[in-house]
């Protein structure tokens, strides 16, 4: 049987249920709030958004690989861009850019211009350490940890082949202190070759 | 780097226009964040009581801003006065554009003078979540009846707004239905204004 | 222009969180605190007739000598008050529900507190421009 083309980003968004960005958004400056009246600090702020991310992140990973046909990944170049094209297209209804690689193919950054996380926030003073929208970073991470585990295990890859992506994300622009634009680092950190004990009972 | 984005770059997000309201995001997107809510004040809370409580305070500050804005865009700045014009006002207005549909239905109580519930088959934020059974009557909707008593106690018509499962024959799942109990005040005013 | 404009926001809870003098007359110390006061003076009238319209804007509903007070509500009940001399309604109806957007604009910043004072200076630059363009 031939491969089945990778579905693009708009057409598994118009296929799915959707739901007005304003409710999401409204809730996401909820949570941010409730945050931010229990914590009080900025950092662990910062912190729990990033943890809620990365909850999401290896959750949702099921459904983007369930409905966007993606071949296996062959790199990590490959998988920043079914990321930014599809992933965030079909989750957040916007598209991000991938840019900035090095020479390694090992960093990039993933921008994004419009972001419904984000409506009419301004940073007060006291907050002006707030990653606002530090979930984003959270389910990168967490998504692309998931990515490699779920595609090996789907695709049944020799033991060579299995790794796991671990990253590091940071924030590089932020349009909340003034940049033209969201963007963040993604910065592969090791390529673990992943344990799998119980090849030998299949 | 400056993309090929089509958004302009506004120096104060005062400059920059209101939404439509037409931008949307996946139900899934919605459902993955709402579950983190829920499961962060899990965390916070000793029992059911203050879980519901928690949620319904997070939905308070959103009706208020839910009632702002659609009033403004949705309503062309008609300001509700009368009790049964706000609550049509959350049962179509506000439900429309929060949840795609008007509401399934709005009644009003029959033991009570004070009491109208606005009920839905499957309300949004219970269709992904399933209650552990030792969590009892938790019901997510609470944050829903937190947006409710948002949007109407800032228009002026205090009530007290909780969120209850009721089961219906024939339908394996209950209904959410989100009652409300108006103030005193609220009554006596719209007794006053005929 | 207005010669004499004092224009003030008041939350439902009749705090007030934001205050201007608007007007084209050099401002002065005491008149702006007696402004504050009649606009603040003139809260009850208008709670009793928020209640008797679906319309924000309430023209002319106070006087104080030549000065005259002018309200619009909004839906979370948020006062939008001026005080002038002029009579230039159609110009207060569009300064009003300019400003009424701006405010909106600020409700949904979910840092904001709704009730607490608004101290964005662009906002407070924006309304005298507004001022200048309408009263």
């Amino acid at each position: 049987m031939p491969p089945v083309a990778p579905r693009s980003g708009d057409a598994i968004f118009a296929s799915v249920e959707r739901v007005n960005a304003e409710l999401f958004t409204l809730t996401y400056g909820a949570i941010v709030r409730q945050l931010l009246t229990d914590l009080e600090e900025v950092e662990e702020v910062n912190k729990q958004l990033d943890q809620m991310g990365y909850n999401i992140g290896i959750r949702l990973i099921d459904e983007f690989l369930a409905k966007s046909n993606v071949s296996r990944c062959v790199d990590f170049k490959e998988t920043a861009e079914v990321i930014a094209k599809v992933g965030f297209k079909m989750f957040l209804g916007v598209t991000a850019t991938v840019t900035n690689w090095d020479a390694e193919g090992t960093t990039c950054s993933l921008v994004l211009e419009d972001n419904p996380l984000v409506d009419f926030v301004e940073l007060p003073d006291t907050c002006q350490g707030l990653y606002y929208c530090n979930v984003l970073s959270g389910v990168i991470r967490g998504a692309l940890e998931m990515v490699s585990s779920y595609l090996n295990g789907r695709l049944g890859l020799s033991v060579d082949n299995l790794v796991s992506m671990k990253t590091e994300v940071t924030w590089i622009r932020d349009m909340l202190r003034g940049d033209d634009a969201f963007e963040m680092q993604v910065k592969l950190v090791k390529q673990v070759p992943e344990e799998y004990p119980y090849k030998d009972d299949e | 780097m400056i993309g090929v984005g089509k958004m302009k770059q506004y120096t104060n997000v005062l400059d920059r226009p209101l939404s439509k309201g037409k931008q949307e995001v996946s139900l899934s997107a919605f459902a993955f964040l709402f579950s983190e809510l829920v499961q962060y004040n899990q965390t916070q809370v000793d029992n059911i009581a203050e879980l519901e409580r928690r949620l319904e305070d997070a939905g308070y500050a959103v009706g208020a801003r839910v009632l702002e804005l659609l009033c403004h865009r949705e309503k062309g700045n008609r300001r509700e006065t009368r009790l049964l014009g706000i609550l049509s006002f959350v049962h179509s207005t506000v439900w429309k554009v929060l949840f795609g549909k008007v509401a399934d239905s709005l009644e009003k109580g029959t033991e009570h003078e004070d009491e109208y519930m606005i009920s839905e088959k499957e309300l949004l934020v219970n269709r992904f979540i399933s209650i552990p059974k030792d969590m009892g009557t938790f019901n997510c909707g609470a944050f829903v009846a937190g947006i409710v008593r948002g949007v109407l106690d800032n228009a002026g018509f205090p009530a007290v707004v909780t969120a209850h499962f009721v089961p219906v024959e024939g339908q394996q799942r209950p209904r959410t239905t989100i009652l409300i109990k108006f103030a005193e005040e609220v009554l006596r005013r719209e007794a006053r204004l005929g | 222009m207005a010669n004499t404009a004092c224009f003030m926001i008041v939350s439902k809870n009749d705090i007030p969180i934001y205050e201007a003098e608007v007007g084209a007359a050099p401002r002065k110390e005491d008149a702006a605190h007696q402004h504050q006061f009649i606009l603040h003076a003139a809260l009850d009238i208008v709670q009793d007739l928020a209640w008797t319209t679906s319309a924000m804007f309430l023209k002319g509903i106070d006087r104080f000598n030549d000065l005259v007070v002018s309200v619009y509500v909004t839906a979370g009940h948020t006062r939008l008050m001026l005080l002038h001399d002029s009579r230039n309604d159609d110009g207060i109806k569009s300064f009003f529900q300019e400003v009424h957007e701006l405010y909106i604009k600020t409700l949904l910043n979910p840092l904001y507190l709704p009730g607490s004072r608004i101290t964005s200076s662009h906002f407070d630059t924006k309304v005298r421009a507004l001022a200048r363009k309408y009263l």
